[in-house]
Order: structure tokens, then sequence, then C-alpha cells
């Protein structure tokens, strides 16, 4: 399932980053990994929080950040945080 | 009152410091208070400072008040306290005690002759005893004494004096009525007038007496500095909530991850450990920053992580939406065109200008109905197959259901079942592998994850397919059911019937008709699925004439294979079925003997009929005589034949919303009929792509889409735009019934 994601043509790059935010999988080069890892798991468990507060039985599913460039998917979990990177369709 | 002094002298001439002081007072009163004296102290001060309370009283030469008959000095050694110089001593100051009635003090001296040896006498104590030791060293070391008493270690205690209390008249109370109490009123009336006549009467004196200070001394204590530290905790309001109400759940994660932490596939399992926290909420760790350092001590605790996060189920839930969402981005206008939604533009993408242009475009020219073709169900799994039949979910109308099989006499492959949904176009849900090909699909309504799926070996299957494995539930294999099908299950359907006998639900049973011309309603016993036939589809011979003769066709099966079936869609227990022959058969669940009515009119195999879902009587059947015919109930010839290609019609289904429009599906196009607007031609025709034969249409239930299957195993969505269709379909249809009809008539009439 994962490689049919990294297999998606306008899928730039996936990363699976572990509990202590080291990204154990990934398809883009480590530093980059590296540093979405690092960045993003504070934004998750920023807005997870955020979320949970005005509901505690709400969680999060999905975030997105889309920019000018491309949009950001990220899944976060207990575990695990899973980002992939998509481009702008069409 | 009687007064004795003793007056104390310090000898203040020598530079040394003096280091015994006077004992205590005692002194009383005769008549009240009694004035406690404290044993005698010695006062001596840590510097060596004389700490020596003053004497409280300075003998007065007017000390004609003393009436004492003695002065006592307490061991004034006035002939060894001369010798000893050494007492500095600030002062010199006689120190006079009042003692009444003493007999402890000893002295030698009256006033006079004390006054004169202040200068030269020392008090002596009689009980520090160390005092005349330090004395008499003094006298002997008399001449060394500064260098060595210097360097001595001299033992001081300082201790506390018992309270001394100088005036203590309590006042007495005397009853008015007593017997004395005139005398005390009297001297109450005498004080009275005496302080009355106090003020500048010249028998009273006013002498003020000061109270002298002692000397304030610092004390100070170290103690160990208290630590410190800052704690701080952010609350909020989910975890609260995980810690109140579900612990659990919490308990349940703490465990998985302190499995991990024991997972002996690397031997870092300490330093891993320490930093996974146990509670749940806060699974931060180490910053980014070291999470370099770390990657490298740990790259192979990160494999064993990899293994595990893949390997759980809440990685394939996240991949799940991920995967959705991503999709959702790539056909995001396709799905929106799909639910009828305003489709969103990118802001600053390159293709707006000549969307824009499109856009005006399309104002312009007159909009004309048209199919465009959204999305494809596809993926590698299905290529190459052909679709024969596909089903939506009665419950959630995203779920498609496409059963998927060759039917080529030469390639049997086995068949394939996939659940697809709307939100994931490039991968099925389910995929089911089957034994043979399949021909026929069918949801439950009851259950709405129960599917069954018919075959081309006549078996039938009940696939459960909520959970990720679909199981299967029943099968009716060759083995297990006596009355299976023997030939392909062309058709399957779950309907509901009667109230059961408790009046309280729809049973709902599952019928087929197969090519052994078998009827069948299926129910679940013990050992899987059982059947009962609800009709045979006997041959009727009467127009044609076998060459054979009847003996041989006796042997043969006599009953013709059914192709097609379709319920009544508010009685249910009617139905039609087309048959091998051309004929359609209007059957009841509860005659299985008998058809209730025969309609003919094709001469080929009827593939496809289909009650109207809106017109209550009115049926379409098509054919492989290439044409479509519209029946009424209660007429035994078609209202209506359509023919446009010169193929066999495939499939044919009506439209859920508009009563006058129905799609059909021959090998080469996708055809919509909409009678309103022609009754000779279809007003949208889609040719099949290059190579690729449709064979299965479906309509959207909710939408005003077409689904088509062909035989590259595509589902292609096809969107129709642009029908223009009239407000009362149902009505129209009737009345366009009934024009045809007379028209038929009237040509008839006139063909005659």
């Amino acid at each position: 399932m994962l490689t049919r994601i990294e297999a998606h043509k306008s899928v730039i790059g996936t990363i699976v980053v572990n509990a202590d935010g080291i990204p154990i999988r990934t398809t883009l080069d480590n530093s980059t990994a590296n540093q979405y890892a690092g960045l993003f798991r504070q934004l998750t468990l920023m807005a997870r929080s955020t979320v949970r507060d005005i509901d505690p039985q709400n969680d999060l599913l999905v975030l997105r950040v889309r920019s000018k460039k491309h949009e950001i998917l990220v899944a976060p979990e207990n575990d695990f945080l899973l980002i992939v990177i998509q481009n702008e369709c069409e | 009152m009687l007064t004795e002094m003793l007056i104390v002298i310090l000898s203040p001439s020598s530079s040394r410091t003096i280091n015994i002081s006077v004992s205590g007072i005692q002194s009383t009163r005769d008549t009240n208070g009694v004035i406690g004296c404290p044993s005698r102290k010695s006062f001596i001060g840590e510097c060596n400072n004389d700490v020596t309370p003053q004497p409280l009283y300075q003998a007065d030469p007017a000390a004609a008040q003393s009436k004492a008959s003695r002065l006592f000095l307490d061991e004034i050694s006035a002939g060894s306290a001369s010798d000893q110089t050494t007492a500095t001593g600030s002062f010199t100051m006689p120190f006079s005690r009042s003692i009444f009635g003493s007999s402890r003090i000893s002295s030698q001296s009256t006033i006079e002759s004390v006054n004169e040896e202040i200068e030269d006498t020392f008090p002596k104590r009689d009980l520090p005893i160390n005092f005349p030791e330090v004395q008499r060293k003094r006298d002997i070391v008399k001449e060394h004494v500064t260098e060595d008493m210097l360097k001595e270690v001299t033992d001081i205690s300082i201790s506390e004096t018992d309270s001394i209390s100088l005036l203590d008249i309590p006042s007495t109370f005397v009853s008015v009525d007593a017997d004395d109490a005139e005398a005390t009123m009297e001297r109450n009336n005498q004080y009275a007038e005496l302080c009355r006549n106090r003020m500048g009467n010249d028998k009273y004196v006013d002498q003020s007496v000061q109270t002298l200070n002692g000397a304030a001394k610092n004390k100070q204590v170290q103690s160990d500095s208290i630590m410190m530290v800052d704690s701080a905790t952010t609350v909020t309001t989910w975890d609260m909530y995980d810690s109140l109400i579900s612990p659990e759940q919490c308990e349940e994660l703490c465990s998985q991850e302190l499995r991990r932490a024991d997972c002996p596939e690397v031997g870092v399992d300490t330093s891993r450990g320490a930093e996974r926290s146990v509670s749940v909420g806060s699974t931060a760790s180490s910053g980014n920053s070291e999470g370099e350092v770390e990657a490298f001590g740990s790259g192979l605790n990160a494999e064993s992580d990899l293994q595990l996060i893949m390997l759980s189920e809440r990685f394939h839930h996240s991949l799940l939406v991920m995967e959705r969402s991503i999709l959702g981005n790539t056909f995001q206008p396709k799905l929106a065109a799909y639910r009828q939604l305003p489709v969103t533009h990118e802001p600053d993408s390159l293709v707006q200008p000549g969307m824009v242009e499109q856009r005006e475009e399309d104002t312009h020219s007159p909009p004309s109905p048209a199919v465009e073709r959204l999305w494809t169900f596809s993926c590698e799994l299905s290529r190459g197959r052909s679709v024969h039949t596909m089903a939506w979910n009665k419950k959630n109308p995203d779920l498609l259901a496409v059963g998927y099989g060759e039917f080529g006499f030469s390639n049997q492959k086995p068949g394939l079942v996939c659940c697809w949904s709307l939100k994931n176009p490039t991968w099925p849900e389910r995929a089911i592998q089957c034994d043979s090909a399949v021909t026929s699909l069918d949801f439950s309504s009851n259950n709405p994850s129960q599917l069954a799926v018919g075959m081309q070996d006549g078996s039938i299957a009940i696939y459960n397919v909520k959970n990720q494995e679909s199981e299967m539930f029943f099968t009716s294999v060759c083995s297990e059911c006596p009355n299976r099908h023997l030939d392909p299950v062309w058709q399957l359907r779950w309907t509901q019937q009667e109230l059961s006998p408790t009046g309280e639900e729809e049973i709902e049973s599952l019928f087929s008709v197969a090519a052994d011309g078998r009827i069948s309603k299926w129910f679940i016993c013990r050992s899987g699925l059982d059947c009962i036939d609800l009709m045979k589809l006997k041959k009727i011979q009467t127009t044609k004439k076998k060459v054979g003769g009847t003996q041989t066709e006796s042997v043969l099966s006599a009953l013709t294979p059914g192709l097609c079936f379709d319920f009544h869609p508010t009685d249910s227990s009617v139905y039609l079925v087309g048959t091998w022959e051309g004929l359609v058969h209007k059957c009841s669940c509860s005659n299985n003997q008998q058809f209730l009515e025969t309609y003919r009119k094709h001469f080929c195999p009827v593939n496809c009929i289909t009650w109207s879902p809106l017109s209550p009587d009115v049926f379409l059947s098509c054919s492989s005589d290439w044409t479509i015919q519209l029946w009424k109930q209660d007429r035994h010839h078609p209202m209506l034949g359509f023919s446009s290609t010169q193929t066999a019609v495939c499939d044919i289904k009506w439209s859920p919303k508009w009563a006058t429009v129905f799609g059909a599906v021959n090998e080469g196009q996708l055809a919509i009929w909409d009678l309103n607007s022609s009754l000779l031609e279809p007003i949208i025709v889609q040719p099949a792509a290059a190579g690729v034969k449709m064979k299965s249409l479906l309509f959207a239930t909710q939408t005003d889409c077409v689904l088509v299957g062909d035989s590259d195993g595509q589902v292609a969505v096809y969107q129709l735009k642009n029908l223009s269709v009239g407000e009362s379909s149902q009505v129209q249809l009737l009345d366009r019934v009934q024009s045809d009809v007379s028209e038929d008539y009237s040509a008839c009439l006139n063909g005659l």
C-alpha cells in the first residue's frame, strides 16, 4: 500500500517517522527527511492538541498544508508520523 | 522597707576585661511580692566583654534610706581584689542589693568602706567555682597575666537568669459589705486624694529610672540551601479526558510501547526504554537535532521500528486515509462533478486561462446532451478481465462491486470480485478471488456487507466484505449442496419477501436464475446454502418444431436457460424471467408450475429485463436480436421497440431519476435513450474505446452518472450532461405510451 502511494505520479515523496522523530522510511534524501520530520512533528502535536481540546473524543486524522508549490499531508499517530508530499495535480 | 545594699565593685584599673560578674540580687519586700533571686551567675561575654548587668540602683549618698544595719558584700575580697588590678571594667559602680532577712550574704564592710574600696575591690563570687581558681591563677601569675591569660581558653557559659520581679503589688478586692470595708475605702480615698495632690506637691519628687537594655547579641545559623526545581505541566482538555475516561486504552498502548521496548531484536533496549515515556499523551522525545546523533546509534532500532509500524493496524488505517486524501486531490474535480458539487480550481495554476476559454465556449454554444467521462476504475488486477456485472451497495452508495470473468471456452480464468470505493479509483478496497468466472453479483439490503456472487460453474457464494480479508460466509459448492445450479448463474437478486409470520420484519431471500432453467430461492441451512426451486422454465414449443423429434428431446433437459429476471418493485412476489428462447414470462412466487403470462416478441435470447422503477407497470427487455422492447404489464405486445444498432444489446437499465430515460449497452457503444425527446434514436451515443467492448451498465443512484464496464476490466464513469428532461416524467411517459399505442393501432389499421 505504501508502495502504491509512493508510485502515484503526483507524489513527490513520502516519509515515515517513528516515535523518536527519526525517519525510518523515506523516498527523499536524509537531510530533507529529517528536516520535515522535525518540523512537522511540532505542528502535528499542536494541531492534535487543538482538535482534542475542543472535543476530547475527537482526534486528528490528517493534517493538510497546502502551499504554493505543493501540498503536504501528515497523518499523525501515537507511534509514528506519515508525511506525504504531493505536487499540484493536473 | 528594709533595704540592704550590697555593693559589688569592679576594678577598672586593669587592662584586662573583667570576666567575673556579680551575682544576682536577692531582695524581698516585706509586704508584697517576692523577688526571686536566682543563683549567682557569671556574665562573661564571648569576646570577654563585660556583659554583667549593671547595678540597678546607684548607691546614693542619700543612703539614709537604707536602714539596713549591715551591708553585705558578697565575698568581696578587698585585699586580693585590690591586687588584681586586672579587672579593667569600664566602670566602677556600686552594686546594691536589698536583702531582706537574708543570711546568705556575707559582707565585711560598710558602705563607707565599700565606697572607699570601690576603686580597688573586686567582687568575688562564691558559686562559680572556677572563679576563685581564676582569681588564684591570677594571683599566681600576676606578672604574666597578660600573655597567658590571653592565650588561655576559658569556659564561658552564659545562662539565663530567672525573671526578676521588681515590684509586684497585686490588687486586692474587698467587698463593700465586709467588715473592714470602711478602712479600705478610707485608705482608697486617702490615696485618691494623695494622687490629686501629687502634682506640685513638695512631698513628692519625680525621679526617673532607666532600664538598661542589654547588649544585643547576633547569632547566625547557616543551613543548607534549599534546592528549587521548577516543574511545569500543561493541562489540556484532552489530557484530562485521556487520564480519566480511557485508562484501559492508555494501558494497552503502554503495554505495546513496553513490548516494543523489550523487543530483543536489538540490544540497545535500555536507552530506548528510558526514552519512551509511559504516558500516552506525550510522545515527545529529543528534538530533531539529537535525531541525527541517534540515528546512527540506533540504526538497527529503526528497522525493527519500521517493521512494527508497517504491521500495525493504525499504520494501515493512516495509509488508507492518506491515499484517499491524495487521490482526492487528484480526482477532486471529477469527484466533485460526480457529486454535483462546484469544482474548485487551482488559484495559480497555469491551466486556468485555457479553462476559462473553454467555459466561455460552452456558454456560447447551445448545450447538447452528452456524456463526459469522469474516471475509470481500473487496476492491474482487473486488467484483461471482462466485466460482467456490477452492483451498488445498498447502504453505502459509494461502494461498488464489480464482477470479472472471462467467458471464453478456451480460457477459463478464475474470477475476481472487486469492491471499489468512489474515493479510490486506483485500487479496489477488496479483491476476492473466486473459483470461476463471476456472472452475477448482488449486495444484500438487510446485511449491507453481504455480497452474493454467482459463478459460471453454478456455485453461489456469499461473502462478507466488511473486514479487510473478506471471508466467505456460505458457499454452495458441488459436494455440499445437492441442489446447486449446474450451469452459470446468470442473475442473483436479494429480495425482501412478505412479512414473516410474526409480522415484524421482512425476510430477505436470495433468488437466482441459472442456465439450467431453474429459478431458485436460497436459504441458509446448517451446512450451507440450500435452495428450493421456484420455477422451472420449461420450454414452450408451440411454434417451433424440432427436427430431432421429441424422443431425443426428452432425454435432454426440458428446461430452457433463464438469462435474467427481475422482481416487481412493489409486489415482490411477481417477477419476470427472460429466457434463452426469447420469451419473457411473468411468474409468481406462489405458483411454481405455471407462468402467469408470457410475452413474446424477441426471437433471440433475452439478455436483460428490468422493471421501470418509477412507473409500475412498464418494463423493458433487451435481447440479442438487436432490439429493445418496452412492455406494459397487461399487454401481450410491446408498446415500443427500439433498435439503433445491429449488434446484440447486452444490458439495459432504467435511470433511477427520470422515468423516460434508460440506457443500453451493446458491444460497441453506450446509448442513452430518452423517450421524451426521441423514440427513434438515442439521444446520447458514446462509442466504446477501440478494441474494447462494453459489457455492462449501471446507473448511479444519487447522481446522474452512468457506469459502464467493458471487456478490458475497466469500469468507466460517465456523467450525463445537459439532459433536458421534463418535469413530470412519469406522466409524460404514460401519455407517450398511450399515444404510441394509438399510433400502433392506427398503423396496424392502416397497414391492414
